[in-house]
C-alpha cells in the first residue's frame, strides 16, 4: 500500500478485509450505508439515530450487525482524517482504492465527500478551542430618574449582560455602560468587524 | 420640609470659630463628601480647628453634612432658593458664605454624588485583539480569524469605598457571534436616537 492522504500511521490490519466486505455490496446498498454514514458525520450528536439506522440496513440487507460495525468504523477512518486534512475529493478517491475499495464505490464515496464536506468543515472549527466563548448578550437601557442623593437625575444608562461559557459552565456578567462609553465600545466593535472581514 | 431642625442651624452657628473662610471651605467639602459613617472621625479631627469640644463638633459636623446634602438632593442652583434655607435669625454673613461656597461646589458635589451612586459592575476599560487560528486538533491547517475582548470592570464603587475591585475578563468572539451583538448594539444605538430626539 502506498503512502496514504489522510492519515501517516499505518492503517489497521482488519481494513482491507473490510474493504472487500464493502465491495460485495450492491450500487444501491453501498449508496445507502454511504447516507447513513453522512448523515451522521454531519449531525455527530446523533449516536442513537446512527446506531438505529445501522441496525435497520443490517436487517433489511441479512448481513450480522457486529461484521457492519467494523466495516463502519474502518470506513470513518478516511473522511475523519480527511477532515483534519482538508483533503481533496480526488486524494478521498485515492485513498479508498488503495485500501481496496472498488473505483466505482471510492468515486461514488469521494462525490458525496465534496458534497458535505462544506458542513463537516463548518463543524470541524467550530469545535476548535475557544476561551470564554460568549454565548449570548442581553441588554437594557433606561433612565436613571433619582437617587438616595440626587432627587432628579435624568441620566441613560445601559446594562449588558454577557453569557460566557467557562469550560462547560455557563456565567452571567453584569455590566453597566455610561452612554459615552457605550458609543465608543459600539466604535470599537464595528473596527474589529473590519478587521476581521478583511482576514477572512 | 425643611432643610434642617432649628438645633441642626444653631449648630452650624458654631463655625463663627472657625480659623478663616478656606477652613469653611475645606470643612463643607469634607462633610459633603463624607458618609455619614465618616461623620465622627472627622468631627474628632476638626474639634481644635473650632475651637469645640467632641459633642458640638459632631453636631456642627452633622448639620453641615445634612445642609449640603440636602441642597445638593434637592437640585437647587439658585442663591435665593439657599438663602430661603436658613431661619430668619441666622447670622448674615455666615449665611452668605455658606451659600457662596455651596454654590461654587454645587456641580462638581452633583457629580460626585452621581459617580458614587449604586449601580451594576461598571466598565472601566476595554481591549481587544483579533488572532488567526491556523492549527488545531480537529483541522492540522485553517485560517480562521477569532477576536479576543478584554473587558476591565469594577465592582460598586461604594461597597470597595477606596479601592475598587477592578477585574478583567477576557471573551473570545467568532465572527458570527460579533455580527449578532453589533446586531444588537446597532438596536440599542436606534433607539437611543429615537428617545434623544423625542
Amino acid at each position: 500500500m502506498g503512502l496514504l492522504n489522510f492519515t501517516r500511521d499505518p492503517v489497521p490490519e482488519a481494513v482491507s478485509g473490510d474493504m472487500h466486505n464493502l465491495n460485495q455490496l450492491s450500487a444501491q446498498q453501498f449508496s445507502a450505508l454511504t447516507e447513513v454514514l453522512f448523515r451522521f458525520l454531519t449531525e455527530p450528536k446523533e449516536v442513537e439515530r446512527f446506531l438505529a439506522q445501522l441496525s435497520d440496513f443490517a436487517t433489511m440487507n441479512k448481513i450480522s450487525l457486529g461484521p457492519l460495525k467494523n466495516i463502519v468504523k474502518s470506513i470513518l477512518l478516511v473522511p475523519n482524517g480527511a477532515l483534519k486534512r482538508n483533503l481533496s475529493s480526488e486524494q478521498v478517491r485515492a485513498d479508498f482504492i488503495a485500501l481496496g475499495l472498488s473505483e466505482e464505490k471510492a468515486s461514488y464515496f469521494a462525490e458525496q465527500w465534496k458534497v458535505n464536506s462544506p458542513t463537516l468543515t463548518r463543524l470541524a472549527v467550530g469545535q476548535t478551542l475557544m476561551i470564554n466563548q460568549l454565548i449570548d448578550m442581553e441588554w437594557k437601557f433606561g433612565v436613571t430618574a433619582g437617587s438616595s442623593e440626587l432627587e432628579k437625575v435624568g441620566s441613560i444608562f445601559l446594562q449588558l449582560k454577557l453569557v460566557i461559557k467557562k469550560g462547560s459552565q455557563l456565567e452571567n456578567v453584569y455590566v453597566e455602560l455610561t452612554l459615552p462609553q457605550f458609543y465608543s465600545f459600539l466604535h470599537e466593535m464595528e473596527r474589529v468587524k473590519t478587521s476581521l472581514e478583511s482576514f477572512s | 420640609m425643611a432643610a434642617l431642625r432649628e438645633a441642626e442651624f444653631a449648630a452650624l452657628q458654631g463655625l463663627l470659630k472657625a480659623p478663616s473662610k478656606d477652613a469653611v471651605r475645606q470643612l463643607c467639602q469634607d462633610c459633603f463628601s463624607s458618609p455619614p459613617a465618616g461623620l465622627g472621625p472627622l468631627a474628632q479631627r476638626a474639634c481644635p480647628g473650632l475651637a469645640a469640644g467632641p459633642e458640638e463638633a459632631e453636631q456642627l459636623v452633622s448639620a453641615l453634612h445634612n445642609l449640603t446634602r440636602h441642597v445638593v438632593y434637592r437640585g437647587l442652583t439658585r442663591a435665593e432658593d439657599i438663602l430661603s434655607l436658613f431661619p430668619e435669625n441666622f447670622h448674615q454673613n455666615l449665611k452668605n458664605l455658606l451659600t457662596k461656597i455651596i454654590l461654587e461646589n454645587i456641580s462638581a458635589w452633583r457629580n460626585e454624588a452621581q459617580a458614587s451612586q449604586i449601580s451594576l459592575p461598571r466598565l472601566v476599560d476595554m481591549d481587544w485583539r483579533v488572532d488567526i487560528k491556523t492549527s488545531s486538533d480537529s483541522i492540522i491547517r485553517m485560517a480562521v480569524p477569532t477576536c479576543l475582548l478584554q473587558l476591565k470592570i469594577q465592582e460598586d464603587a461604594a461597597l470597595c469605598g477606596n479601592n475598587p475591585v477592578v477585574s478583567a475578563l477576557t471573551v473570545e468572539l467568532s465572527k458570527e457571534t460579533l455580527d449578532t451583538m453589533l446586531e444588537g448594539l446597532g438596536r440599542i444605538r436606534d433607539q437611543l436616537s429615537a428617545v434623544a430626539n423625542k
